[in-house]
């Protein structure tokens, strides 16, 4: 076969794979966002007079870090809503038979088969003054008057909850089922009982997946502009909306830029948040 | 109208490639392209003003791009010398703002053969006004058994819950802002009066929505009962067997002009006029007028007929009389704090 060529280390990798994924990033989205920092560094909506006017203006407005705060609370709403009900069904994912697994993914993949506005007007049918959940609290005599459901942060709660539901079950579906199951079955014959062995085994072992499900569920909830509109309403403002209204309808970009920075930076800082959360524990549970 | 997650960010990114690489846009012999609104406006120009321009000039070529007043502003800002869109669509708000920022031309006033013939208030020099935008009562018929007839029926304690308005982002919810700050002494200079009104009127309010389609949406759920609303809007539904009539109320129908403008440094000067044209002569607003479009007609030799003529004016003498038009120079000097004001007190 001839003489093999100068042996090479199999593990090695180029850089240059990365390459035109890398350049795509650098021109359509570093770019953008550097020219987007640029214009938030203006004091006047024609970008002329350099400033941190737009910066002083939204961190010293009550108002306006009430919005901010309200969004990030909303998303942690949906993210603790997702995680509850999502952590169970992935547990039973990994539990039950190869039958019911294929059912239990086609019902958690099918909300990604429609399209947000499909799901998030479906909630408003739901939802509604004369919808499902009121229509039959009504015939059963529960409730006399219709209860306002629509355009209320419930609501925006639990239909974004169910809108991003996938984001969370997926990642936790990943995270259980490369957990050992001998251990459940190690934890219980010294001595754990059922709770002990979930609290103490597979919950921290299943954390990589609850950090990841939690921030893509949380990014996807905050800017969830669709949703937000359509079940919000126009007087429950949030960040994206926020956005809009100073970028498109007032035309005023260098404010607009500024918010968009800050809620990035907002965003950027909760996600880091759960990282370190979920190394500090993760040191923990291997201790 | 829905602005999607999808379309903000292919215009950001459109707008950022365009800004870093103006070569992107390098000038080229390109068809007309006229950026009119999403929806009904689009089907209504498609079947009936392109046939009638492409007649007229030798099949030219034309494109639809339909998007929002505040994104073709946006497209156009960041291309101004060469903008890629040739004429634009705008309410009145937003028309300010083009040419506030020197982005459309003089109509050429001395060569149009229609221009004379509009009613007074859709000529603009700066481009014509080819239809109105209406806005009156809309209202559940089945639930609301006495029409309404004026803005303050809104407040009548048997409407508790059943109202439904738009916040101020949208032409109709600041239009209508102004009508209410006008019924109570105010003017588009000093809204206070409406917003206290706004605040006696929170018991009733059902629902603040989004925008205009949004809110026309919650007659079909029966989210609400009554609400402003945009005549056009309101027919859609009504086609689609909604339960929802259209009145005009006793103050005035507020009449928004919808212009039509050549963009500033447009390649295709000539046929931006020419379209411009098609969509002012009686023939083409006639047809527009008709069912299923129901577009109220500027140009005075149009006879009124159908729905328009029952619900709205007979004639254009009648339609002066009935319509209210705004000063939306003077609005757009405030609207922003407006709209600030809004954002903070109106809560429900």
């Amino acid at each position: 076969m001839g003489t093999a060529p100068a042996s090479r280390d199999v593990t090695s990798y180029g850089m240059g794979l990365a390459a035109p994924l890398a350049l795509f990033f650098l021109l359509f989205f570093v770019a953008p966002l550097l020219q987007l920092f640029w214009l938030s560094l203006h004091n006047d909506t024609a970008g002329l007079h350099w400033g941190l006017g737009q910066y002083l203006h939204f961190l010293t407005d009550p108002f306006s870090l009430g919005v901010l705060g309200s969004t990030l609370l909303l998303g942690a709403e949906v993210t603790a809503v997702c995680l509850v009900l999502g952590f169970p069904i992935a547990w039973l994912y990994q539990r039950v038979g190869p039958k019911l697994q294929t059912i239990i993914i086609l019902i958690v993949l099918l909300p990604l088969l429609t399209s947000v506005v499909v799901r998030t007007f479906a909630w408003i049918v739901i939802l509604g003054r004369q919808g499902i959940i009121n229509a039959t609290l009504q015939s059963l005599g529960i409730i006399d008057t219709p209860l306002k459901l629509l355009y209320t942060q419930f609501g925006v709660v639990i239909a974004l909850a169910q809108v991003q539901m996938p984001l969370m079950t997926l990642p936790l579906i990943t995270a259980l089922g490369r957990i050992e199951p001998n251990l459940d079955d190690a934890s219980c014959s010294l001595g754990a009982g059922s709770w002990r062995t979930f609290f103490r085994v597979v919950l921290p072992l299943s954390l990589p997946g609850v950090i990841a499900g939690c921030t893509l569920t949380y990014a996807a909830a905050i800017t969830a502009f669709i949703t937000l509109s359509l079940v919000g309403g126009g007087q429950m403002l949030f960040m994206p909306m926020y956005l809009y209204q100073q970028a498109s309808t007032l035309q005023n970009w260098p404010f607009a830029a500024a918010i968009s920075i800050i809620f990035l930076l907002a965003v950027l800082a909760v996600v880091s948040v759960f990282t370190t959360l979920g190394r500090l524990s993760r040191g923990h549970g291997g201790a | 109208m829905i602005m999607n997650r999808r379309s903000l960010l292919t215009t950001a990114l459109t707008l950022g490639a365009m800004k870093a690489f103006p070569g992107l846009s390098f000038a080229q012999a390109r068809p007309l392209v006229f950026a009119t609104f999403t929806g009904s406006w689009e089907e209504a120009h498609k079947a009936v003003l392109v046939p009638a321009f492409r007649k007229a000039n030798a099949d030219a070529a034309i494109v639809l791009d339909p998007m929002l007043s505040v994104d073709q502003i946006a497209k156009v800002n960041a291309a101004k010398a060469n903008p890629p869109i040739d004429v634009m669509l705008h309410d009145p708000g937003p028309a300010l703002i083009a040419i506030g920022q020197d982005l459309v031309e003089p109509y050429p006033v001395e060569k149009s053969v229609h221009y004379k013939d509009l009613i007074a208030e859709a000529q603009e020099p700066m481009g014509p006004a080819p239809f109105f935008q209406v806005v009156g009562l809309t209202y559940n018929p089945e639930a609301v058994k006495t029409p309404p007839t004026s803005w303050a029926d809104l407040w009548k304690p048997e409407f508790k819950g059943r109202v439904g308005i738009t916040n101020l982002n949208s032409t109709l919810g600041t239009g209508w802002l102004v009508e209410i700050a006008k019924m109570r002494g105010g003017s588009e200079a000093n809204v206070d009066p409406a917003f206290k009104a706004l605040e006696e009127l929170k018991p009733n309010l059902a629902a603040v929505a989004a925008n205009p389609g949004a809110l026309a949406t919650l007659f079909q759920q029966g989210q609400i009962d009554i609400s402003p609303g945009n005549f056009n809007a309101i027919q859609i539904l009504k086609a689609r067997g909604v339960p929802v009539e259209f009145v005009a109320p006793k103050e005035g129908a507020i009449a928004f002009k919808t212009t039509i403008h050549i963009v500033k440094n447009s390649p295709n000067r000539e046929l931006a006029f020419k379209l411009i044209e098609a969509a002012l002569t009686p023939e083409v607003q006639t047809t527009l007028m008709n069912p299923p479009y129901l577009i109220v007609p500027t140009n005075s030799k149009v006879t009124m007929g159908g729905e328009i003529a029952r619900v709205l004016a007979k004639d254009t003498a009648e339609l002066k009389k009935k319509f209210v038009f705004q000063d939306w120079k003077k609005i757009n000097e405030q609207r922003s704090a407006w709209i600030e004001r809004f954002n903070r007190e109106i809560k429900i």
